[in-house]
């Protein structure tokens, strides 16, 4: 059954991810390509934002640009809906939740990768094998991480992406095992042959910020987050549904969206600082992975916001569903 | 107003809550949602987003509230909640496994048949198993489905079999390896972080003094203490726990009949049990061993659980089937190889020296991998069959990230009740309360058992602990560690949940018992384990030694504890080296005599006022001992009747200068204000430091008139006590020092002996080189003699003599006199060492020996284990320190 609500409902979900792209790319054209940012389009008719710079021609049709990104972003999901105007919500809310799986999937062979890759390169660093295996120039470029990360883990990441569409694993479940294999190999080298450095904890550390985060977005669906369920157990479908769908809208997305927000809002904000400056942890002989932990929050963010959105689509239509009475 | 809207973040929570909405969200999204509201109702009526916060503005605390989010991966101090998905894993996989039920199975066929046997075993197996998930609903509702039937199969009383399994599920969640320990050893971490900064404000306000005496610092805690901290309270609950089962199966047999064991007590009978019993046993105590021991942290210790567990699975799956046992065998032998190896042969890596070193790390290789192939043969197993090992590490991620999401969202949560003044009311309200910390303990662990009824452990550890337990800690009264405030939570939680109508525990139970078991039966049933909670509370509440003993004792035995010298320690010390004065009075008073009587005749003057002195320092010992004992008892009687003005006046003092800082910040904002002419604010905020003054001077009023006289006589009397302990330490100090130096004179003779051809035949050789050269040689000399004690005199000359030799115009005559002195110094020197090395060593040997202990303690490298236990023993009790502030 296709409701009046149906597609206004659509709409306003699939914006919500739009816009999350939308701002997700001005990010990046911000703080790596220079970009003005929205917010000096605004700041330049005054509103919102005073205007203490102005803006030169390129600057302004940049800021346009930017702009009309949003705006896109927001018709496509007009676009979406009228083309696919006999769509269920319930489908649309699986196709989100599918989505953030492959997100997941993919960051799981990311962290896998780029977990096993750099634990080797810096093992290689730490016993000063780095530049008789690989001749003097790489060797040094291998051990800074900038070259690194450039090099080395965004073709990972890419690839990670790549086995993630054609693999249909949950995938983040391993990390459990990484996590405890990592940890015991650490125990084995420390108490058998005294060795230990600090690389080895760092990818305990590795694998374990990402398997919480990751595995979020899968308790969710799960019904793994615990409730208070006093009252909640002793609510009907329609209200369990109602609870989870103001829950979402009013608690969840805005929760993402605030950790997005105000992890990218500037350059020397927590999300953004550590990625553009390749942020490696303080004992310089770790390994090189720490910016990218950095990303796991907002990827976490991010699936999490899809979750949700799907999460709203799919009660929402369970109350269109349902009679009232 | 911001009260306003901490009242509309803690509505917007409860509202939250209660509607279900998973509670990893339903706190940082309350936190979000009232920020976003303040700022907006901020921004729109009074044209100032931060207008309605306490300090700062939303922006600040949001990012306040992300950063706190991504602390608890990103920051190196939190690794060990690392250990966290780790126990989980152990704890499903031995679940899942079957190897949970198996004990509990075995237990209750070999205790069976005594009278209340199974019930014992079920709260043995319970609180070792069911420590791993943290979270209450789930263990009980584990333990609910299989040994509540078992009981009531077995005409177990409704009542007490129900009581049983709601009290142990819950008591699994104190006992170590538990993540909620781990939780709340990471808060309380940081709390007494806080409360220490804050107790060191106080010291410097009330004291004046810049720095706070590092023995008046609050005692910090880490996931191994905790587990320590936690270990014998535990055991105690326990034991009553099983007492009471079977105390009341003796006088009443009808509740918890004997269960008579249907086959044979045979061969086959004796290797279930072994099976069944004896590697999970080992594996508990493996863990927990070596985090007692202090071998392995907390984290290595959990993969050492995780992949034992893991093993034991590999066989439990594959039971009955060929080769079952096989990789557990060769994980067996592998440990026993490495065990040998690494007591046989010196295995470190980097450190590769001889061809015996290779070859033990060769063969430790080969063990190491048979070890590997063993353990992920097991992995392997666990994967294909039934998929065990997908399904345990799925929960695990799961389990994980519920309790990470609520870890991390509650400190959002937190972030936003401090921007809306929250903490300070909260410390208002609790330092405004009579009496001192002991009223304000037992409120707030009245507001958590409250608590309890509605909010499971981790909910109250991550979000309750952050802001109560930094006051509570930073009390000097009482002066608790953080170990003890959290096991006391910890316990106190766990009544909770067992208490009716709305205990958590009972909760769950009653969702999984068969009907045949009424409410009112499990609610009976609790009970009795309440009284036994409380009972244990109160011991444990009574006895703090009982949490705070195995922690120190661990760590001063360890082999990063601190040496005697450390500040903390010396309160400890001194009662233990007084009682050894006291004992060894005549013993150690000889010693020093039978120096005094040795012929020191032959050394030279210097050396021989030296010793002589340190003699009669030796002997003073004593006097100030007993010096310090009189100004202590002087003080402690004064002590009894100042204290109470002590207490009341510093509490009036603090209220004092928080008004001061009110008037203060307001002054400022007046000022302010009257430079934009806002006359109808001006007066207003006159009127509030009005105000605030007239509260202030009837605070001052009521400063009792004769606080100064005894403050004053008080300081009098502490500054004497705290001169003789000072003079003690000084005294004593030299002494032992003195001795040593003397016997590093005595022993460098031989070094002397090493430079004599540099030095006798120095006039020679420096006459037929260059000047240059005789400088350079003169200087190598005097770097030589550098490493040998008691040469300052010679180099004294040797110096002068150089100085001169590098001058245009050297007297060489005068050099050469100065280098026959030296000579002259270094042989005599030389004959007395020699003599003193024979004669008098020995006995300075002798009377080190005999001092080691007492007046030379403070200058040891580390405690003996005697002084180590003597010293946590000591320690693990709380003092008060209050009058030192």
């Amino acid at each position: 059954m296709i409701n009046n609500f149906n597609n206004p409902i659509r709409i306003f979900s699939w914006s919500i991810i739009f816009l999350t792209f939308a701002f997700l790319i001005n990010n990046i054209l911000n703080f790596w390509y220079n970009f003005p940012g929205v917010d000096r389009f605004f700041a330049n008719y005054n509103i919102f934002f005073e205007n203490n710079k102005e803006l030169t021609t390129i600057e302004f049709y940049k800021s346009w640009l930017q702009f009309l990104i949003y705006i896109i972003a927001i018709l496509v999901s007009f676009a979406y809906v009228n083309l696919y105007n006999k769509v269920e919500i319930e489908k649309d809310s699986e196709y989100l939740s599918n989505f953030s799986a492959y997100i997941i999937r993919s960051c799981f062979w990311g962290v896998l990768i780029i977990g096993i890759v750099d634990m080797i390169l810096s093992f290689l660093r730490v016993e000063d094998f780095l530049i008789p295996l690989f001749g003097e120039s790489l060797g040094m470029n291998l051990g800074k991480s900038a070259f690194r990360g450039t090099f080395i883990h965004f073709p990972l990441m890419i690839l990670a992406f790549i086995i993630g569409y054609f693999t249909r694993t949950l995938g983040f479940f391993w990390l459990a095992f990484l996590v405890v294999i990592a940890e015991f190999q650490i125990v084995v080298a420390r108490f058998i042959f005294s060795y230990e450095q600090t690389f080895m904890g760092d990818l305990v550390r590795f694998w374990y910020g990402s398997l919480f985060l990751f595995a979020s977005s899968y308790a969710l669906i799960k019904e793994g987050h615990v409730r208070v369920d006093i009252l909640y157990t002793n609510f009907s479908e329609r209200g369990k549904a109602w609870s989870n769908l103001l829950g979402s809208l009013l608690l969840g997305i805005p929760i993402c969206a605030t950790i997005l927000l105000r992890g990218m809002w500037c350059q020397q904000c927590i999300l953004n600082a550590p990625i553009k400056s390749f942020e490696q942890s303080m004992s310089g002989y770790g390994m090189q992975v720490k910016y990218i932990m950095a990303g796991f929050l907002a990827i976490y963010a991010l699936t999490m916001l899809i979750q949700f959105t799907s999460f709203f689509m799919n009660n929402s239509s369970k109350l269109l569903k349902t009679d009232p009475s | 107003m911001e009260t306003v809207f901490l009242l509309i973040l803690i509505l917007t929570m409860i509202i939250a809550l209660a509607s279900g909405f998973p509670v990893a969200f339903s706190l940082p999204g309350s936190a979000v949602l009232t920020i976003l509201l303040a700022a907006l109702a901020g921004y729109l009526f009074a044209g100032n987003a931060s207008e309605y916060f306490h300090q700062d503005g939303p922006i600040q605390w949001l990012s306040a509230g992300i950063t706190n989010f991504r602390a608890v991966y990103w920051e190196v101090e939190r690794d060990t909640l690392i250990a966290i998905p780790l126990f989980i894993f152990m704890g499903i996989m031995l679940q899942r496994s079957k190897i949970a039920e198996d004990l509990l199975v075995t237990m209750g066929q070999l205790f069976g048949p005594i009278p209340g046997g199974l019930g014992t075993s079920v709260i043995f197996v319970g609180a070792l198993l069911a420590a791993t998930t943290g979270i209450v609903g789930a263990t009980v509702v584990a333990m609910g489905l299989i040994s509540l039937p078992a009981m009531l199969r077995n005409n177990y009383d409704k009542s007490l079999a129900s009581g049983i399994v709601c009290s142990s599920g819950t008591l699994g969640q104190i006992i170590p390896p538990s993540i909620v320990l781990i939780i709340l050893a990471d808060q309380l971490a940081s709390a007494s972080d806080v409360a220490n900064t804050a107790r060191q404000a106080e010291y410097k306000l009330f004291t004046g003094e810049f720095s706070m005496p590092g023995a008046f610092s609050v005692s910090s805690t880490s996931a191994g203490d905790m587990f320590l901290g936690a270990f014998f309270p535990g055991l105690v609950l326990v034991g009553l726990y099983m007492i009471y089962v079977l105390v009341y199966a003796r006088i009443k047999p009808s509740v918890a009949p004997p269960v008579p064991y249907d086959g044979n007590y045979d061969f086959g009978f004796t290797k279930k049990v072994f099976l069944s019993l004896v590697p999970p046993l080992t594996l508990i105590f493996i863990v927990l061993g070596s985090i007692i021991l202090g071998i392995a942290t907390v984290n290595q210790a959990g993969a050492i659980g995780a992949v034992g567990a893991t093993i034991m699975g590999g066989y439990r799956l594959y039971e009955g089937k060929k080769h079952a046992y096989t990789p557990s065998i060769i994980a067996v032998l592998s440990i026993i190889a490495i065990y040998f190896l690494i007591n046989n042969f010196d295995l470190r890596v980097k450190d590769i020296t001889s061809n015996n070193d290779v070859i033990g790390i060769t063969l430790a290789g080969i063990a190491v991998a048979a070890l590997t192939f063993s353990v992920f043969w097991s992995f392997y197993r666990t994967l294909i069959i039934d998929e065990t090992l997908k399904g345990v590490a799925i929960e695990t991620c799961v389990t994980t990230s519920m309790v990470f999401i609520i870890l991390v969202g509650a400190a959002m949560l937190t972030a936003a009740f401090r921007g809306f003044g929250g903490e300070e009311l909260v410390t208002e309200f609790l330092t405004g309360l009579p009496g001192g910390f002991w009223t304000q303990f037992i409120v707030v662990m009245a507001v958590i058992f409250i608590l309890g009824f509605f909010l499971d452990f981790i909910e109250i550890a991550v979000v309750v602990v952050p802001i109560i337990a930094p006051i509570l800690l930073a009390q000097t009264d009482a002066n608790v560690t953080a170990v003890w405030l959290g096991v006391m939570i910890g316990v106190n939680m766990q009544t909770s949940f067992l208490t009716p109508p709305f205990g958590f525990s009972l909760f769950y139970l009653r969702g999984v018992a068969p009907k045949t078991v009424s409410t009112i039966q499990i609610w009976k049933g609790a009970i009795a384990f309440i009284v036994l909670q409380l009972v244990g509370l109160g011991i444990v509440g009574y006895y703090p030694s009982l949490v705070n003993y195995l922690p120190y004792r661990t760590y001063l035995t360890s082999e990063v504890s601190p040496p005697p010298k450390n500040p903390r320690l010396q309160e400890c010390l001194e009662e233990y080296k007084f009682e050894l004065y006291e004992n060894n009075e005549d013993k150690i008073k000889n010693g020093i005599n039978n120096l005094t009587s040795i012929n020191l005749n032959y050394l030279p003057q210097e050396n021989k006022d030296f010793l002589k002195n340190t003699f009669s320092n030796a002997t003073l010992t004593f006097e100030l001992v007993e010096n310090i004992k009189k100004t202590q008892t002087i003080l402690n009687e004064y002590s009894k009747e100042y204290r109470p003005l002590h207490l009341s006046v510093r509490k009036m003092q603090k209220k004092l200068f928080k008004i001061d800082n009110k008037i203060k910040k307001l002054e400022k904002e007046k000022k302010y204000l009257e430079r934009e002419n806002l006359i109808n604010k001006v007066n207003k905020m006159q009127n509030q430091i009005d105000s605030l003054n007239n509260e202030k001077n009837i605070i001052l009023e009521k400063i009792p008139s004769n606080w100064e006289k005894d403050h004053g006589e008080y300081n009098k009397i502490a500054m004497e006590n705290r001169k003789a302990i000072t003079t003690y330490r000084r005294n004593v100090d030299s002494v032992y020092e003195n001795i040593q130096t003397t016997k590093l004179i005595i022993t460098d003779r031989h070094k002397l002996n090493d430079i004599d051809n540099q030095i006798i035949n120095l006039r020679e050789l420096i006459i037929n080189e260059s000047k240059d050269d005789g400088v350079n040689r003169i200087k190598s000399l005097e770097k030589n003699l550098n490493n040998i004690a008691g040469t300052e005199a010679i180099k004294e000359k040797l110096s002068k003599a150089r100085r001169i030799l590098k001058k245009e115009d050297a007297d060489i005559n005068k050099i050469n006199l100065l280098i026959i002195e030296a000579n002259e110094i270094y042989s005599l020197e030389k004959i007395w060492r020699e003599k003193a090395e024979k004669e008098l060593l020995p006995q300075l040997n002798n009377f080190d020996n005999s001092i080691k202990n007492t007046i030379g303690l403070r200058l040891q490298e580390k405690l003996t284990k005697e002084q180590a236990k003597y010293v946590a023993a000591c320690r693990s009790i709380h003092k008060d320190i209050s009058l030192n502030f």
